[in-house]
């Protein structure tokens, strides 16, 4: 199994959301990570078929997704960001649903949605209408029919925005469930999801993937990058206004920083181990910055 | 694909929305339909009868005169209503008109008014109103030949240079003029006169379709679910045609239930008598050689396409547009302007559009002799709004099919 981007591009007006993006995938988890607005969504649905490139094209084990037609979608499972859901639809409605739409005979899409609704811990609220799920319900629904086919790709964008840290954690080991043999793309922001089940990161910045590689040796580049030091508290209120600082904690009167920089912020500033984190702080502080609160989420 | 269909009728179903606009429009079909009954009345020498009771004794009335309309009955009569005007003392003035009075009135007219009316009718200029006091004026010595009379009448109208008929025309109405069955069989058509004109009331029936379907595609965009559905094997495929089916499906089962409320109402209370008489009974100049029943399932059918056409025109929108919104903004125009675009004749390029919009499509216009020309093709109201709604649903619902299959995710 063999998914080949190739020099993928999609213009709105005089905007490049994704640019010139080149990839081959093979079995595998994929974190495909970059602030809001990066092109992870864009790309996504170019590669399930939902959104038609400028240029380029996907292939799958050699054939452009116009040559396979239907037969690329049999292959393809998605769970888009923020789906909506059908509301008057019980859980196990829409799951038959949506196996309807893939394709799947009765009786499969019946069994799969029972073993399915069983594996998210849907399975005793599937009669109830999706309207009285909570978010965490609604995204275990999501990836549950995203599994309906048993797809070779499975393609989640942002699964876990929203949820509540046990939700995550939950939800983080259903993905690696369903992860065995397939190509899976996640796409978050959320650096803690990615760094737990990806094998593989990709980071995108402004359309293009900026970084990619095997989740261990990622990092490798942020060697020497990372810092930490202790500073007086007024001094480490200068250090976060001028300095990406990845965390930050109180040890009594001093405050101990982890800081991302080229050179050392401070004459007592000692290298350490550099995580995904870094990486990602060191890459997308300013988009951060722009996107205010979301910040949180990333350092939390 | 019946899966698909399935679900997709449920999804239009479930909603809530759905529910209340079509209880919404079943009220309102149901008022339209049922205020004939309520608000019947007929008066004799007694007063006035109200509601079902007036219309079983206005039925009475009419067993007395459910006869062929032979030209020896239709001379007999005019003679009678001459022999009451021939008694002074059975004349009232108005002041501008003649009338009977008391017994002369009330049992030798009013229980026959509408016949009367009709035969007196017969024998007047086109587009004049004329009632029983008209028949005095009319020579009967020698007898009359009511259906030379109407001949004649529907001639001048197709000679009326207003009406702007080619030769083409004139020989398309004489010729279905020539099919229709003389002597007329006279009798109650009480529940066909109320359906027949009630029709155009049914416009709320289709808009409440068209608010409930506009969803079917722009619902998709609106709430998100576009990316999942079009990334299925059928997205783009068979989810297209089960949608569009479900859409149809809903539409023509909905307005059925509405065709039932409005017809059972007037049927049940009026009867379903008059069924196999013909229309010319409601006016002797209408061309159609048609019964009460034959006319209005006519026109309920061309009333069928119309409401298939408007579907397909919403869900071409819907395909096109992100929101329901947005597609009824531009679909309740569609319906609701024509109400208010009144022809000034049946001839003329703007007057013969206005008769095609979906509004004036509803009303049946069977002695209007409004007829389309194309080469040495006519065709008269019922066949060209055929035509077009069935050209504009097979164009239309592929381009909905076509958008929806096209549609970007963005």
């Amino acid at each position: 199994m063999k998914l080949q981007l190739q020099h993928l591009r999609k213009q709105y007006g005089s905007k490049t959301a994704v640019d010139d993006v080149s990839v081959n995938l093979t079995p595998g988890v994929y974190g495909l990570l970059g602030a809001n607005g990066a092109g992870k969504t864009t790309l996504m649905r170019m590669i399930c078929g939902v959104l038609k490139p400028t240029s380029g094209s996907i292939r799958l084990n050699g054939k452009t997704i116009q040559t396979l037609g239907e037969r690329y979608y049999t292959h393809l499972g998605y769970m888009p960001q923020d789906f909506g859901f059908y509301p008057d639809f019980t859980a196990r409605e829409f799951m038959l649903y949506m196996a309807a739409v893939k394709g799947m005979n009765k009786k499969a899409a019946k069994a799969r949605t029972e073993e399915l609704l069983e594996l998210v811990n849907l399975h005793d609220v599937a009669g109830r209408k999706i309207r009285s799920y909570s978010g965490g319900m609604k995204q275990r629904l999501g990836i549950a029919q995203a599994e309906l086919n048993d797809p070779d790709i499975l393609i989640l964008d942002e699964p876990t925005a929203g949820l509540d840290p046990k939700e995550r954690v939950r939800f983080r080991n259903i993905i690696s469930d369903f992860a065995k043999e397939k190509i899976v793309i996640l796409s978050t922001h959320i650096v803690s999801d990615v760094s737990y089940i990806a094998d593989t990161i990709l980071m995108m910045k402004q359309g293009k993937i900026l970084l990619q590689g095997p989740m261990e040796t990622v990092t490798e580049s942020m060697q020497g990058k990372v810092w930490e030091l202790v500073a007086a508290e007024q001094d480490a209120e200068k250090y976060s206004r001028n300095l990406r600082v990845v965390s930050l904690h109180h040890e009594g009167s001093q405050v101990r920083l982890r800081i991302v920089e080229d050179e050392a912020p401070a004459p007592d500033a000692h290298n350490v181990e550099p995580s995904l984190e870094d990486l990602f702080l060191y890459h997308f502080s300013e988009d951060m910055q722009k996107e205010g609160s979301e910040n949180d989420e990333i350092s939390g | 694909m019946k899966s698909l269909v399935k679900f997709e009728f449920l999804k239009i179903l479930r909603k809530k929305s759905t529910l209340i606009v079509m209880a919404a429009s079943l009220l309102i079909t149901a008022v339209f339909f049922g205020l004939p009954i309520l608000q019947f009345q007929i008066y004799n020498q007694d007063g006035v009868l109200r509601g079902t009771e007036g219309i079983a004794y206005e039925k009475e009335q009419y067993a007395e005169i459910s006869v062929p309309l032979t030209n020896e009955y239709v001379t007999d009569t005019i003679r009678e209503v001459q022999e009451l005007f021939a008694d002074p003392d059975n004349i009232g003035y108005d002041g501008n008109e003649q009338f009977l009075i008391d017994d002369a009135y009330w049992k030798g007219i009013a229980p026959r008014e509408d016949l009367l009316g009709l035969i007196a009718k017969n024998y007047a200029a086109p587009n004049v109103s004329v009632g029983y006091n008209a028949l005095p004026d009319l020579d009967v010595s020698n007898g009359t030949d009511f259906y030379q009379a109407r001949q004649e009448k529907i001639e001048t109208i197709l000679n009326d240079s207003s009406k702007g008929l080619t030769e083409k025309e004139k020989e398309y109405w004489q010729n279905m003029n020539s099919q229709v069955e003389e002597p007329f069989q006279y009798g109650y058509f009480g529940g066909w006169e109320v359906i027949i004109s009630a029709f155009e009331l049914l416009m709320f029936a289709v808009l409440a379709i068209c608010i409930v379907i506009a969803p079917v595609f722009s619902g998709e965009y609106q709430s998100g679910t576009d990316a999942v559905i079009l990334s299925g094997k059928y997205g783009k495929t068979k989810l297209t045609t089960a949608k569009i089916l479900a859409a149809l499906l809903f539409g023509i089962l909905a307005f059925t239930l509405h065709i039932l409320i409005a017809f059972a109402l007037p049927l049940t209370a009026f009867g379903i008598d008059g069924w196999n008489l013909p229309l010319q009974i409601n006016g002797t100049t209408v061309p159609y050689p048609l019964t009460f029943l034959e006319g209005t399932l006519i026109n309920l059918g061309v009333i069928y396409l119309v409401l298939i056409a408007m579907t397909a025109l919403t869900l071409f929108l819907s395909a096109r547009m992100k929101s329901p919104y947005q597609v009824l903004i531009v679909v309740m125009p569609v319906l609701f302007i024509p109400m208010f675009l009144s022809p000034n004749g049946t001839s003329g390029l703007y007057n013969l559009l206005v008769f095609l919009t979906p509004y004036q499509s509803l009303k049946p216009n069977f002695g209007s002799y409004l007829s389309y020309q194309f080469g040495p093709v006519v065709l008269d109201a019922f066949t060209m709004r055929t035509v077009l709604y069935v050209v504009l649903a097979l164009i239309l619902l592929p381009l909905a099919r076509t958008g929806f299959k096209k549609h970007q995710v963005s």
